[in-house]
This record gives C-alpha cells, sequence and structure tokens, in this order.
C-alpha cells in the first residue's frame, strides 16, 4: 500500500511535481498516466526513495519513506527509468545479485530465479550473458531483478515501453500475477491502451499536477467523453492552442 | 510477505563477488593488468642486460695498435695486463673509428723511441669518438692503462735518479665514496618503487571506473541504488574489489621483479644487489597498505565523471599528478626530511628506496605508514558514499 500527500519538487525554476496526491491499493494496478515531461519520472524517483522531496509525505506499508528510505526500500521492488544491465553478467546472474543484496540466499534463491526465468520465458537464455540480448529481453531480466524478493510493492517506470508484442505481453502477465497475488503495483506510461487495458486506477498526470484520477469508467464520467484518449487528451490539457479544454 | 533482511557487511561482499566476476570477464581489464605488471620487470631487465653486456665488452679489451714495432716495451707492457689483447692496427686510424668498425686505436708515432730515450714526453695517440657513448668504457680502459704505463716509468726514472717518487706526487687525491655499493645499486634502481605503486594504480583503474562512472553510463545505477544496502556499504564492497585487483597487480609485478633479478647479471656490473624474500615482504608491505588509499581516491574522482572515457580521462591526470614527487625523489632535487615518510605515495617511494638500498628501517614506521594510509582510505571512502546520496551524481544532471 502506497500514499503520497501534498509532493513538492522542484529543479531549478521549473517545477517538476507540484502538489501530487493520490494513493495505491493492495491488489490493484494503479497507472500513472501523463504524457512525456509531466512528472511521472519524477514522482515515482520520490517514491523509490532516490530524490527527496521538497515537500510532501509519502508512506509505503505504514514506512514512511521520506525520513526512513531504507525501511522503505525493503517493501518496494524497482524497475526505475534507467534499468541498464551489466553486459557481462548472464540474466540469472542478474536476477541472482540482486535477490543476495535483498537478503534472499541458497535453495531460496535458485527457485526463485529458475521460477522469473520460466514466467518471463527465458529459461533457454538464463545462462547467456546479456551482451547480445534484444531490448525485450534486457526489460524481462531488469523486471525478474526487480521482484525477485517478491516485494509487497512493485513500481514499475514504463516498462512496455519500447517493446515488442510479446514481450509486452510477458510484461502484461506478470502484472496480472502480481495483483492476484496480492502486491501493490503502480507502474507509469504515456500509452492510453496500456493503461486501459491493465488499471483499476488510472492517475492521470500532466504539469507537475494530478488533473484526474479514478477508474476508467470514472475518467470517462469525469470528462464527458467515451473515449478514454479524448479523456485523457481533455485531462491533460494537450489540445492544440485556441481551443477548450 | 518476504521479510528478508541481509547485514550491509554482507551485502558488501556480496558487491566484492560480483565485481570481481564482471571485471574478470573483462578482456581489456585483464590485459592491462598483464601489461602493466610486465611493463616494469620487462623494462629493467632490458637496461640491466644491456648495461652488463657492454661493461663486459670493457673487460676483454681488445686494442689495435699502430705502430706497435716503435714502442715493443709498452706493447708488452699492455699484453701482460688482464684482458688485453693487442692487435693490428688498420690502415687509416681515423677512418676506422669514424665509421665505428674501431672503438679506440693507440697510434705510436715515429718517434716515440727518441723521446722516450731522451726522457722527453713520448707521444702516444688515443684515437676515439667522443659522440659514442658505447664506446667510452673502453676509452676510459684503455687511457686509464696508458697513463699508468706512464706514471710506472716514470716512478722508475726517479728511482734512477735517486728521487723518491712521492716528491712527484704533489697532492694525492682521496675518493670517498659515501653510498654503499648497494645504495648505488638502489639508485640505479630508484624507478622500482614507482613503477611497483604504479602496478596498483593501473591495476584498479577498471573497476574504479567501470563501478562508478560506467555504471551511471550504462544506466544500471538506479537499480542498484534501489537495494536496500546503505550507501556505505555499496561504496565499500566496490572499493574492496577494486583494491583486491590493485593488490594482485602489485603482487605480479613484484613477483616477476624478484624472479627476474634472479636472473640478471649484477655481478658483472660490480652491484651487490640482494633482492631476497625478505626484501620481497617488506616490499609487498610498504605498497600493498597503499592499495586501498589509490583505489579510494580513483572512485571518489571516477564518481564525479558523467561517462567511462570521462572517468578514464580524470585519473589518467591523476596518475601524472602522483608521478610527480616519486620522479623528484628519483632525481634527488627534493630533500628527504623524516616527515615526508609519513606523505602517502611518496613515504612509500621512499620507504622502498631504503628497503632495496639494504638501510634498516623500523618495523614502527611500516605500521604507522600503513595505518595512515588506511585510515585516509576510509575517510575518502565515507565521502564516496556521501557522494552516492547526491541526486546530481545518480542521475547524473
Amino acid at each position: 500500500m502506497i500514499s503520497i500527500q501534498n509532493l513538492h519538487k522542484r529543479f531549478g525554476d521549473v517545477r517538476a511535481v507540484d502538489g501530487v496526491s493520490f494513493g495505491a491499493a493492495d491488489g490493484q494496478v494503479t497507472g500513472l498516466l501523463g504524457p512525456n515531461g509531466a512528472g511521472k519520472t519524477t514522482t515515482l524517483r520520490m517514491l523509490y526513495t532516490l530524490m527527496r522531496p521538497d515537500q510532501g509525505q509519502i508512506v509505503v506499508d505504514g514506512i514512511d519513506a521520506v525520513a526512513d528510505p531504507q525501511g522503505a526500500r525493503f517493501a518496494l521492488g524497482v524497475l526505475p527509468d534507467q534499468s541498464g544491465l551489466y553486459p557481462r553478467l548472464t540474466a540469472r546472474e542478474h536476477i541472482e545479485y540482486f535477490g543476495e543484496l535483498q537478503g534472499v540466499t541458497g535453495a531460496d534463491l535458485r527457485s526463485r530465479t529458475d521460477h522469473l526465468l520460466k514466467m518471463l520465458d527465458m529459461t533457454a537464455i538464463g545462462d547467456r550473458r546479456v551482451a547480445g540480448f534484444s531490448h525485450g529481453e534486457r526489460t524481462k531480466t531488469a523486471l525478474a531483478r526487480a521482484i525477485v524478493h517478491n516485494p509487497k510493492n512493485v513500481l514499475l517506470d514504463e516498462p512496455t515501453n519500447g517493446l515488442d508484442v510479446m514481450s509486452t505481453r510477458a510484461v502484461r502477465e506478470i502484472i496480472r500475477r502480481l495483483k492476484d497475488e496480492g502486491h501493490t503495483v503502480l507502474f507509469s506510461s504515456h500509452v492510453m491502451q496500456e493503461v486501459s487495458a491493465l488499471c483499476d486506477t488510472i492517475v492521470v498526470i500532466a504539469r507537475g499536477r494530478i488533473v484526474g484520477s479514478g477508474s476508467p469508467d470514472d475518467l470517462r464520467r469525469q470528462t464527458g467523453q467515451d473515449n478514454l484518449e479524448d479523456a485523457f487528451v481533455a485531462l491533460s490539457g494537450l489540445e492544440p492552442e485556441g481551443q477548450p479544454s | 510477505m518476504a521479510a528478508n533482511t541481509s547485514s550491509p557487511m554482507t551485502q558488501a561482499i556480496v558487491i566484492v563477488r560480483k565485481e570481481l566476476r564482471d571485471w574478470s570477464r573483462d578482456r581489456r581489464s585483464i590485459i592491462t593488468v598483464l601489461v602493466s605488471s610486465m611493463l616494469a620487470p620487462g623494462l629493467i631487465f632490458f637496461v640491466f642486460n644491456s648495461m652488463a653486456s657492454r661493461q663486459r665488452l670493457a673487460e676483454d679489451v681488445s686494442i689495435p695498435v699502430v705502430g706497435a714495432a716503435n714502442a715493443p716495451a709498452l706493447v708488452d707492457w699492455l699484453r701482460q695486463q688482464a684482458g688485453v689483447i693487442i692487435t693490428e692496427g688498420p690502415e687509416d686510424p681515423e677512418e676506422a673509428v669514424r665509421t665505428r668498425r674501431e672503438e679506440a686505436v693507440i697510434v705510436i708515432p715515429d718517434n716515440f723511441s727518441k723521446n722516450f730515450a731522451a726522457s722527453k714526453p713520448a707521444q702516444v695517440r688515443l684515437v676515439a669518438d667522443g659522440s659514442s657513448q658505447n664506446s667510452r668504457p673502453k676509452v676510459q680502459r684503455v687511457r686509464g692503462l696508458l697513463q699508468r704505463y706512464g706514471s710506472e716509468i716514470g716512478s722508475l726514472r726517479l728511482i734512477a735518479r735517486g728521487i723518491s717518487p712521492l716528491v712527484a706526487t704533489a697532492v694525492q687525491i682521496e675518493d670517498v665514496e659515501v653510498s654503499s655499493s648497494q645504495q648505488r645499486a638502489a639508485q640505479i634502481l630508484g624507478f622500482i618503487p614507482l613503477f611497483v605503486m604504479l602496478a596498483g594504480f593501473t591495476g584498479a583503474m577498471s573497476i574504479s571506473t567501470d563501478s562508478t562512472a560506467g555504471e551511471r553510463e550504462r544506466g544500471s545505477f538506479e537499480a542498484l541504488l534501489v537495494n536496500p544496502a546503505p550507501r556505505l556499504a555499496i561504496a565499500a564492497g566496490k572499493w574492496l574489489a577494486g583494491t583486491l585487483t590493485a593488490m594482485l597487480t602489485v603482487a605480479i609485478t613484484a613477483g616477476l621483479l624478484f624472479a627476474m633479478f634472479k636472473q640478471l647479471p649484477l655481478q658483472d656490473l660490480g652491484i651487490r644487489f640482494r633482492l631476497g624474500t625478505p626484501e620481497m615482504m617488506r616490499t609487498l608491505a610498504i605498497v600493498l597498505p597503499l592499495c586501498p588509499l589509490i583505489v579510494a581516491i580513483q572512485m571518489y574522482v571516477a564518481t564525479f565523471a558523467k561517462s567511462f572515457k570521462e572517468a578514464q580521462s580524470y585519473l589518467s591526470f591523476l596518475m601524472m599528478a602522483q608521478m610527480i614527487p616519486g620522479m623528484m625523489l628519483t632525481m634527488n632535487t627534493m630533500s628527504t626530511k623524516a616527515w615526508l615518510y609519513y606523505v602517502p605515495w611518496i613515504g612509500q617511494q621512499m620507504l622502498l628506496t631504503d628497503v632495496l638500498g639494504n638501510k634498516p628501517v623500523s618495523t614502527l614506521v611500516f605500521v604507522v605508514v600503513g595505518v595512515i594510509n588506511v585510515a585516509l582510505a576510509v575517510a575518502v571512502l565515507r565521502g564516496t558514499s556521501a557522494l552516492l546520496h547526491r541526486e546530481k551524481i545518480i542521475f547524473g544532471r
């Protein structure tokens, strides 16, 4: 369970995040939807404790993530904005490295790694170095290492960005499975279809502010648009100049 | 769900293992270790071997003499000297020396015996090329022989006239050589410490850059830092891994050096230079505690760099900066004050010079120098760990 209250972050004169509040519940998939530069990544970075908010509160499973970032990290599994890999290590070694850092060891670590590789359809390439991996295989490796310790809360920053159809399916499958197992899943995207296909709750962010939130139906109702994409455009104020927003 | 915990110590060890595995699979870093550890032994082997062979040439000297018939007594005397072979001189001595067919030729003019018999200075021409470095020891040897013959004959003449030869020696120069021959050898070998310490520097460069700036360039830094490992544990793991590679390179370099010194014909150079197991142990005891500090500084600097390349160029500057005091010491332009022993890098070089020159060094100095270095390393490591909290460093803004 994640709760964010009145989050602020500015870089110089730019207010990247300007009073963001929302929550993400257990057993639900929450989508953070917004155009590029809306403040999605900055919000997530504060949530996964690598950035300090100028103001505001973040609570993860009852832990104040601003005051105790170390404690919050134990409850988080994160696929960050930048999910680079080590070219000379294999997929399995990546997953095991992060597992060991999280305190998963021995037979437990091996079985979880095998399970993840199987779930992501990577068993055949699990012992290959990632240097020759496709973008999809890299993302799946990064995702597997992010959730090897079975974290209660899973944060994914644009997980399906640039993936082909099969890899996108595999990622969606994982997200659904995490939801069914009772995890809190929060992911960001700028792709409408992605969010509408997976999310129980959508939080629309634009120019560092929350401009709408609720279920897909709620959003349609709020904006008076039948089409979710039109609703998104209306909320984020992306229409050309001179037209009513 | 899973209440996983992991102590910072365990996490640091996990990082050490990962960094070493990653490093050992990088062909470039392995080549760097091999090249940098073979550079010094190879260079020294080459220099000493050529010095030794030059020395041997001077000892067994063959002297071409033109006009030997003009001074049979002189030529006979030369022949009796150890290691001297008299050969027939070339037609044109000047040309032969100029074209380097001969290194030195003695020419005895026709008027030699006339002047000699009249007790006037009898001329002997020594044809040599002063610009030739290689022939210098031989020319000096020949000149020395001729001077000795001259003074022996002169003494005999004085005795024949009832005068003590000592009367002709108004001033006697006594050469007092302050440095022992081992110290002289240490001067020649003065650049060994520099090379051993540089081996530590280059050996650690791969991990220092790859695990900091490289990690950010690849975009893996964010994912790593999201793990519930304290920044100090992360920095310490990387630092330990780098230190191990630095120490490995130093150990290989030292091992090669000592193996090589067993092969070198040092006695041919008149150098009584011993590099046995105790000297090797002391050398390692001096350089190994420097490695943690070198790596800590490298990592601190590389953490500021935006890319792997940028980090490498920073470290190249750092390497040159580190070499300056060492060079000054080797060239004796810096006086060796006692407190300099406690300055990292300079102190190690001075200690190494002493150890290799067989000067006694107290164990306390070893320990104090080692402790200072490790303490500084930990301080710099804490600095790096503090950097990892900065958003500008994490995200490379």
